[in-house]
């Protein structure tokens, strides 16, 4: 099929979406071209209680809504229209905010200002994602959704790297019921899943074919907020399958912005920031339903504390990853999960470093990253000198520094290539403001966790 | 084994059979110990069994040992080992179980026991050794029951621990040594008793008369201590594999089963790598001279590996390569070590104190460089980092790993170094941390990065036979290879096409030689044997391997599109294909000129780029356009080093650190990149190695917008020496689908040359002259570099043979050499042919490929003709 170019569209349009036998198909398009089906799978769904069924429309609407995400940005066009439902001001204001800074780092890549361009169109005297249909719905004076008896149960989603896998261990020590999930075919996952001993859950998801087609077609390409996405489909899960909450699992650092362009902060992961997290939250209460929780259990850690957290426990050694390579085709070996070269890989690597015997850490990434002389520039971003730093989910440049600055005072890492030379070049031009490994390994910072929770999180 | 035969003379040799866990599981595994006891018993041998425990039974009482303190774990355990007896008891048909029940209640005494709670040493040695004792019972009943008399013996009786200097408390009760020698009294006693019995490895008595046990492969010690003891005619270690191997046959399909060795050689190969036998093993036999043989349960007929003595092996060669992950380095540099008396010993003393063991030591004036092998101790605690706090106080100290040891074992090394060169050129080529070679001439490491060493091993196996280092054609070291092994004869190759085209390459022969001759119907197989894997989206022929009009049209006709690397080949395959569409060429030059990629694109070939040069300078000329994009994926591979095609070293692909620039330039230029390809050598006979780079390939594409088609390129290797194994085209299809089924998103396209057409050509030549001189034989042909530059460019070796004389026995070992002017006109080394005569039809196969498109005119020599058959 040959497609129109994206970019000249219009108008792009929220069509319709569905749900029937655990699938739920989420139509979109540009202009009057063909339908955009991206389909999402729930494995072995129940039937849906009746009193589930309105929060279940609500949450489905909500995906339907972010995941456009991924096929609004191929032609960014002037016009968003929404077929399938009419929202209020308070979820037109989220998605233009998510829209907004969750494609910050696209924008910047290929040199769009979107400002003033996405416009979520509002009926200020409907409110509610469905409104239209006569359901109760928030206003924007911050009225809730009625609860609709969810059990005590924690849906927590595994990405295959340290910090999900931190999360399973702290709820598993303070005797959570918690489930195992992700999205998408992954055996690293899988395998990580599996080694949590949590029962699991294996969402599917599928893109729409054509956007495959729309990208030969000239489509715009980059980065989209994915952890919206995720966050969005876990909730329509937790009302199918019944769970009271969604614990996530992303640090302080996330909620940092990587650069400044023309003005506007871009955060490689703003999704997994802190705003998001509190806007999503209140959007759920509000607009889905009032007894499902979504936070970030790590949220109050920084980076290293995290990394400290994830070496107390080896049983995820030889199956975790962070590396942002997709490995799709594993191997027994370290260099089959972790590249070596990107931003996350030096990172981990160096994150794990104070809190691990060495000999340990070099198994596991099979090389020492700290002595090749060739990933010199990579840690140089990390640590914020004479670069910005990389578009990855990675720490703060403090918390690198920190971490280096403690692998300088051991005997066993100081004459390694990278380390000597922070030593000898950059941290004599640091400045004295630095903080300390211990001050970065406090818990502190907004949060929002259950009670039970936050005691759970101390003593981890 | 109803008949109890009269019973041996006293002085009837003595054998010691060894079986471990999994073979004392099951009815149908003691079924066959008595039939292998009883032909040695028939044989007239006394045979003494040792038994290890059932499988598994050793570790639940570790568990044991080692949860001493939970006693609701301790007796989960107890159940499942009290079970796994019933079981076989049950299994093994026994009437009586008082015996083995009175174990069992040892096993409720130990648990009941008052030491349990601290874990107290000797307890746990207590512990472990029911096992054995356990396993040995039921063996005993059951022999006897199938009337095979057995007397049970209990090893702690013949064998007492001795306390050795700086033996810890630990090592004293789990880990204990014991001084055996044979002795004839104890000999003639057993004699007197009967003439089977069976007893328990890994058991001996503690100087004070309680029970302490062996350690690790303690049952292969025991076997061994009893041979000793008995001086034994033989100890047998029964396994579940062949023997001992020239390399670990997981890493080297071609390792070759290794049917002698020397004590000093198997106690090397097995201390650096081998896990079939234990190396403690070895000495208790080798004071008395007893032989170890290694046996295969499963194929008893095999002869497996034989450990004596003396090899009597004429020339030295080495017998294996072996190699250690999880090695860490510890390097100590400092100027005050120089002629500084005592520095080593404070350097020791820090391991020492910390509990880590020194393997390999690399020593200079200033530097000494220490390995530790892997260790619990080494992974989970801060030992190491304790221990570099330490030497810091008198050194620089810096660590280095993970590293990986590799080990070449022969008695010998040293007169062996000066034909190691192919091999110190690999490891030249890496980064070597440290280099040992020890006095006694047995082996020779190098330890290097751990990433390294997987792909390194077989290379080195490879090199080394080449080198004739490893000398496998010596029968009596070296046995079939593992894959041989495992296939049997199936993986054998067929017959070669040229056999059964003898009569017409005869008559063609007595015409003008020298002439390539080129099977279509062979080059049609190859083809056919290609597309039938269905993995590969498009296949390409790579024509420079050999250009001939009917292999283009051949391969046309079988669905090939066509790889270029030059303009005039893609006017050739014009010319020969008029027909042929522009997309289905392939134009894939390296440092081309300007004009050879715009008139590719003038002309609608597909255009490969292979490096920045061209997207940078001659931007505008693919402003718009779709390309290929050659990456370098670092580690080049091939038979030889000027086919390694990857690499720094290598002048093909963009580097991987410049292909963010490389994107850049495309982008200024709207050039999309639509295909990626790679290429890393040729000759490549493992079918994983295009799992690693697909699978690199499909990861490096995905964030790029529009990448189509991966491109694997070619490489496919043809099997030429006769040990040799031809690649696996099912493992290569199976390899291909699982990458394919993960980045279902790409196209996959390949591009072989030499896979389609070396075996379809024959270089034919006739006997000019012979000539001896020392002595060496020369056989003369009038073919020469100048037509086949092969053997003398890349050292390839091609099978060379009479054809005139093709029946006869090839006795006469000769140098095959043609008429060109050059030292280096050598087209076969040290070949064994029959005796040649002026006028013979001498052929050279698998020539189809890089054969007449390479030929020259040097000595204004013609070179040969082409003919198709």
């Amino acid at each position: 099929m040959s497609l129109n170019d994206p970019r000249m569209a219009k108008a792009f349009r929220f069509v319709r979406s569905e749900y029937s036998g655990g699938e739920a198909r989420l139509v979109y398009a540009f202009d009057d071209g063909p339908e955009l089906v991206e389909r999402i799978g729930f494995p072995a769904a129940p039937a849906l209680a009746p009193e589930r069924e309105a929060a279940f429309a609500a949450a489905l609407e909500l995906l339907h809504l972010i995941a456009g995400v991924s096929y609004y940005k191929a032609g960014v066009p002037g016009e968003i229209r929404i077929e399938s439902t009419t929202i209020d001001r308070i979820t037109a204001a989220f998605l233009d905010d998510l829209y907004l800074h969750g494609l910050g780092e696209f924008a910047y890549t290929n040199k769009l200002d979107l400002r003033g361009r996405i416009r979520f169109p509002s009926h200020a005297g409907h409110p509610g994602l469905r409104r239209d249909d006569g359901e109760m719905g928030a206003d924007s004076s911050g009225v809730r959704r009625a609860a609709i008896g969810l059990p005590r149960s924690t849906l927590v989603p595994i990405g295959g790297g340290k910090d999900s896998l931190v999360s399973v261990e702290i709820l598993k020590a303070a005797g959570e019921n918690a489930t195992a999930v992700w999205i998408g075919n992954s055996g690293l996952i899988e395998s990580c899943a599996g080694r949590t001993g949590l029962p699991m859950l294996n969402i599917s998801r599928a893109i729409s074919p054509l956007l495959f087609e729309y990208n030969r077609a000239g489509a715009l390409n980059g980065h989209i907020p994915v952890t919206a996405i995720n966050s969005a489909i876990l909730v329509v899960a937790a009302i199918l399958y019944g769970h009271d909450a969604i614990a996530f699992s992303n640090e302080r650092s996330a909620s940092s912005a990587t650069l400044e362009y023309d003005g506007m902060p871009i955060n490689h992961q703003w999704s997994k920031g802190w705003a998001f997290e509190r806007g999503f939250r209140s959007l759920i209460h509000s607009h889905v339903a009032a007894d499902l929780d979504y936070y970030s259990l790590l949220r109050p850690l920084s980076e290293l504390a995290v990394a400290s957290r994830f070496a107390k426990n080896n049983r995820y050694d030889d199956v975790f990853s962070s590396c942002n390579r997709n490995f799709r085709i594993l191997g027994p070996k370290p260099s089959d999960r972790w590249c070596g070269q990107c931003p996350k890989c030096h990172f981990v690597f160096l994150a794990l470093a104070p809190f691990m015997p060495k000999p340990r850490l070099l198994a596991i990434f099979g090389r020492n990253l700290l002595d090749d002389p060739a990933q010199i520039a990579g840690f140089d971003a990390l640590l914020e000198y004479r670069d910005h730093k990389p578009f990855e989910c990675v720490g703060e440049g403090h918390e690198s520094r920190a971490a280096m600055a403690e692998l300088a005072r051991r005997a066993e890492w100081r004459e390694d290539a990278i380390v000597e030379r922070f030593i000898h070049e950059v941290q004599p031009q640091l400045g004295p403001d630095e903080r300390s490994l211990e001050a970065l390994l406090q818990v502190e910072g907004e949060r929002h966790l259950p009670a039970r929770l936050v005691d759970a999180l101390e003593r981890s | 084994m109803n008949s109890i035969p009269a019973t041996l003379p006293e002085d009837a040799p003595w054998v010691v059979l060894k079986f471990g866990g999994t073979s004392v599981s099951t009815r149908p595994r003691w079924d066959n110990i008595a039939s292998i006891a009883a032909s040695h018993r028939e044989a007239g041998r006394r045979v003494l069994i040792v038994v290890s425990a059932l499988s598994g039974i050793t570790d639940m009482l570790k568990g044991i040992g080692e949860g001493h303190a939970d006693g609701q774990r301790c007796q989960e355990l107890r159940e499942a080992i009290i079970a796994r007896h019933h079981t076989l008891f049950g299994e093994l048909g026994l009437p009586k179980r008082n015996a083995i029940d009175a174990w069992l209640a040892r096993l409720d005494q130990l648990l009941a026991d008052p030491r349990r709670p601290s874990g107290a040493l000797p307890w746990q040695a207590e512990l472990l050794a029911l096992g054995e004792l356990s396993s040995s019972t039921l063996g005993a009943l059951y022999l006897n029951s199938l009337g095979l008399t057995t007397h049970w013996l209990d090893s702690r009786d013949f064998f007492r621990a001795e306390a050795l200097p700086n033996q810890g408390d630990w090592a004293r009760w789990l880990s204990a040594s014991v001084q055996v020698r044979h002795d004839p009294a104890i000999t003639a006693k057993l004699a007197a008793r009967g003439d089977v019995f069976i007893a328990q490895g890994f058991i001996a008595r503690s100087g004070d008369g309680a029970t302490a046990v062996l350690g690790r492969g303690g049952s292969d010690t025991s076997a061994a201590y009893f041979g000793a003891l008995l001086k034994a005619e033989v100890v047998e270690i029964w396994t579940d594999v062949p023997g001992m191997f020239s390399a670990n046959p997981r890493q080297v399909p071609d390792a070759r089963l290794l049917s002698r060795l020397d004590y000093a050689e198997a106690q090397e190969i097995a201390t650096t790598g081998a896990k079939v036998l234990h190396p403690r093993c070895i000495h208790p036999v080798r004071d008395s001279r007893v032989p170890i043989r290694i046996k295969d349960t499963n194929r008893p007929d095999l002869p497996g590996t034989e450990i004596v003595w003396n090899t009597q092996a004429g020339a030295p060669s080495v017998k294996a390569i072996s190699s250690r992950k999880g090695i860490t380095l510890v390097s100590m540099e400092s100027i005050s070590m120089w002629q500084q008396v005592g520095f080593l010993a404070d350097v020791f003393e820090a391991f020492k104190r910390h509990g880590l063991s020194v393997d390999l030591i690399g020593s200079a004036e200033t530097n000494v460089t220490v390995s530790l092998d892997p260790s619990d101790n080494l992974l989970n605690s801060d030992v190491l980092a304790r221990l570099c706090a330490d030497l810091e106080a008198f050194c620089r100290v810096k660590v280095i790993a993970p590293c990986a040891a590799i080990t070449l074992v022969g008695r010998g090394m040293r007169a062996m170094l000066h034909r190691l060169s192919a091999v110190l050129a690999e490891f030249g080529a890496l980064d070597v941390h440290l280099i040992s070679q020890s006095s006694n001439n047995l082996n020779l490491t190098f330890v290097i990065d751990e990433g390294l060493v997987d792909s390194l091993i077989p290379r080195l196996h490879a090199l080394l036979i080449r080198a004739e280092v490893m000398r496998v054609d010596d029968a009596s070291v070296f046995g079939p290879s593992w894959s041989e092994l495992a296939h049997g004869a199936a993986a054998m190759r067929p017959a070669a096409w040229w056999r059964r085209e003898r009569k017409a390459l005869l008559e063609l022969g007595t015409g003008a030689t020298p002439c390539y001759v080129y099977s279509l119907d062979q080059i049609r197989e190859q083809a056919r044997g290609l597309a039938a894997l269905g993995m590969v989206d498009r296949w390409h022929y790579a024509l420079k391997a050999n250009p001939h009009a009917q292999i283009l049209r051949t391969l046309h006709a079988e669905g090939f599109a066509f790889e270029c690397v030059s303009w005039d080949e893609v006017e050739a395959v014009r010319s020969t294909l008029p027909t042929l569409a522009a997309e289905r060429i392939l134009f894939t030059p390296n440092f081309a000129p300007r004009e050879e990629y715009r008139a590719a694109l003038a002309a609608g070939v597909r255009v490969t780029l292979d490096a920045l040069h061209p997207i940078a300078e001659w931007g505008a000329d693919f402003a718009g356009r779709e390309i290929f994009l050659r990456v370098d994926l670092g580690a080049g591979r091939g038979h030889h080093d000027k086919v390694k095609t990857g690499g720094a070293q290598s002048k093909f692909g963009v580097s991987l650190d410049e292909i963010e620039a490389f994107r850049a330039h495309a982008r200024r230029h709207g050039t999309r990149i639509v295909g990626l390809h790679a290429h890393l050598g040729s000759g490549i006979l493992d079918a994983q190695h295009w799992r690693t780079v697909y699978a690199q390939l499909a990861s490096l594409a995905e964030p790029f917008n529009r990448i189509e088609v991966l491109d694997l390129g070619g490489g496919l290797g043809v099997p030429s020496r006769p040990e040799d194994l031809p690649l696996d085209l099912d493992a290569l299809g199976a390899a291909l689908a699982e990458v394919k089924q993960a980045y279902p998103q790409f196209q996959l396209w390949m591009e072989p040359g030499r896979y389609l057409v070396a075996e379809a050509g024959v270089l034919l030549a006739r006997v000019t002259q012979t000539k001896r001189k020392g002595d060496i034989h020369y056989v003369g042909i009038d073919a020469g570099m100048n037509s086949l530059i092969r053997p003398a460019l890349y050292e390839a070796w091609h099978e060379i043979v009479n054809l005139s004389r093709l029946d006869e026995a090839a006795e006469d070992l000769v140098q095959v050499v043609g008429p060109i002017c050059e030292t280096g006109d050598v087209l076969g080394n040290n070949r064994r042919l029959p005796g040649c005569r002026e006028g013979d039809v001498i052929l050279i196969a698998e020539a189809g490929a890089y054969g007449a498109v390479m030929a020259s005119h040097y000595n204004l020599r013609k070179p040969a003709a082409e003919v198709c058959l």
